[in-house]
């Protein structure tokens, strides 16, 4: 029994303490570094911080520079299999276009309504500082959802700062070196983000799930939700004050939710493939609501109030035009009947002209005939009148339909 | 020349596994968290386990431990947390070698089971009581369990490329 306890006590110290072959350290010693490493990371010191910093942006420029051929990689995979999507993308593209053109005027109201409105509650912010940086590393962690940009103290960026994609949310600065800062995406589990779901303008918090993918949490008034067949969109709420309100986020996945209760979003654009993003940071535009801000108050009112007017009598003028060319179609389509009417008739009086001539000619034949019985004799040529007319001449026609010889007194 | 060879293969033998180990610390594909949701494996640990319990001195241990403070800056967990795991993995690794005297792939096996499950219940302990990170108790669940099953794979494959650098070597 001693013996075995002697045995392991051996094998135990030796694996802690024996130094291997060009071993400069045992594990104890290093398993003490790593404490020591864990125990100090606790404290807010300078000195401390300054090292961690040197050490982040050393091992973020290595990983850069070793993931160079793998970004490359996958960088031309990208390309092509961009490229095969491309017509099919340009298509849909094309109606997308359209539509949001159509909806573009719409859009420019309904925002500079919004703004003023938002002015009105003091809810609008403007970007105080916004700069772009590049995606340097998107090395996902278990614990961690995160991505490294190449912006850091050197150029403004603070923790707590707004990142980006375009106008879609990606996270925010957690943690910032000199020339690198890391952003927690909102796909990770331990992002909390207040937001909306609109249109039912229903509040709740919502915390990554996957890449791809977020998860709804404390949702008030689910039944609404229950009830409702739109698509229904997320956009950050801006409670807490971290987020400006109304920045989008994704849309509620019916199909991956397992119930209504535990509602996921999917999200607007794909972090696995940023490149570069926007980094923000927002301040509250100061307002005093003196009497010349009320005058501007007063004046954008009236503007958009003619805005309005605007749109609707566009809007009329539209409808007008449709009404005017719906029956201008018509128009056009009775015009060209009553066209070949006219023709068809006009034939047919030219038929019946002829036949009428026919008909004229005939009974001026008969008529003749009739009175070429009576009074023929009266006018034929023979021996002893020798001062009438041949048959056939137009002159023995004309004594027969006058019913005898012309009396010349 | 033929020393030329030797000194190639010695190097390759040497710093093959430094070097994957690096790789793997740095570069963006990440086995332990892949694309896919029901898998994952930690390939570090493998390696790590493995060559300490193949080799006199494993890796290096001043190499496992810069390379836990890559992987703690890399993925945003507190620094020193990785660099403990991979040097108690170590530990138990030449522990299990000190103690063996007829090696056995199955033994082996199972007290890497063992370990990897004790160092995730550090890592979690010390995530959640310390710093209130939530994990996701499901997917390192899968990690442990694909972990363990490739570390076979692994072992083969490191064992086929050792002997294969050492033919070469003699």
């Amino acid at each position: 029994m001693e013996a075995s306890r002697d045995d392991f006590v051996i094998a135990i110290r030796s694996a802690f303490l024996k130094k291997g072959n060009q071993q400069r350290f045992s594990l104890l010693t290093l398993i003490l570094f790593s404490i020591i490493f864990l125990i100090l990371g606790n404290f807010n010191f300078k000195i401390i911080n300054f090292n961690k910093t040197v050490i982040k942006e050393i091992i973020y420029l290595s990983s850069f520079i070793v993931t160079i051929p793998e970004n490359g990689i996958k960088k031309s995979f990208n390309n092509i299999s961009n490229h095969f999507d491309y017509y099919d993308d340009y298509q849909v593209t094309k109606n997308e276009l359209q539509k949001l053109k159509d909806k573009d005027l719409s859009k420019q109201i309904i925002t500079f309504e919004n703004i003023e409105l938002k002015k009105l509650i003091d809810d609008y912010f403007v970007e105080d500082s916004q700069t772009y940086a590049k995606v340097l590393i998107d090395k996902e962690s278990p614990f961690l959802r995160s991505i490294i940009i190449n912006k850091g103290s050197k150029n403004g960026v603070k923790a707590g700062m707004v990142v980006y994609d375009d106008i879609y949310l990606v996270g925010k600065v957690v943690e910032v070196n000199f020339i690198t800062s890391r952003v927690l995406l909102i796909s990770d589990i331990n992002s909390k983000i207040p937001v909306t779901i609109q249109p039912l303008n229903i509040q709740g918090i919502m915390s990554g799930l996957d890449k791809q993918k977020g998860n709804l949490q404390y949702i008030k008034d689910d039944k609404l939700i229950n009830k409702n067949n739109e698509e229904l969109i997320v956009v950050t709420s801006g409670s807490g004050g971290v987020f400006k309100s109304g920045i989008p986020i994704g849309k509620i996945d019916f199909t991956d939710s397992s119930s209504k209760k535990n509602l996921v979003v999917k999200f607007y654009r794909n972090f696995s493939q940023l490149i570069y993003v926007k980094i923000s940071s927002n301040a509250k535009k100061n307002i005093d609501l003196d009497s010349s801000n009320k005058k501007n108050f007063e004046i954008n009112k009236d503007k958009i109030l003619k805005i309005n007017d605007a749109l609707e009598d566009i809007k009329l003028l539209q409808q007008q035009k449709i009404i005017a060319e719906e029956i201008r179609n018509k128009l056009e389509t009775e015009n060209t009947k009553l066209k070949e009417n006219l023709i068809n008739a006009e034939k047919e009086i030219t038929k019946k002209n002829k036949n009428i001539q026919k008909n004229k000619d005939k009974n001026e034949n008969i008529k003749f005939l009739e009175l070429n019985l009576l009074y023929g004799h009266k006018c034929r040529k023979s021996f002893f009148k020798p001062t009438l007319f041949n048959i056939n001449t137009n002159e023995y026609r004309a004594c027969v339909f006058n019913e005898g010889p012309i009396n010349k007194n | 020349m033929i020393n030329t060879n030797r000194k190639i293969n010695s190097f390759l033998f040497r710093y093959t596994p430094v070097a994957l180990l690096y790789i793997t610390i740095l570069n963006e594909i990440d086995f332990n968290n892949s694309e896919f949701k029901y898998f994952s494996f930690n390939f570090v640990y493998i390696l790590i386990f493995y060559y300490s319990l193949k080799r006199d001195g494993g890796i290096g241990y001043i190499f496992i431990f810069i390379a836990g403070l890559f992987n703690d800056v890399m993925n945003g967990i507190p620094m020193g947390l990785s660099s403990l795991c991979y040097l108690l993995l170590c530990a138990a690794a030449v522990y299990l070698r000190n103690i063996t005297l007829r090696p056995n792939l199955m033994k082996d096996w199972l007290f890497f089971l063992t370990t990897i499950l004790f160092l995730n219940f550090i890592t979690f302990s010390y995530l959640f009581f310390f710093f209130n990170y939530e994990a996701n108790y499901f997917d390192e669940m899968i990690n442990i369990i694909f972990t363990f099953f490739f570390y076979l794979i692994f072992s083969y494959l490191f064992k086929t490329y050792d002997n294969f650098i050492l033919s070469r070597y003699n």
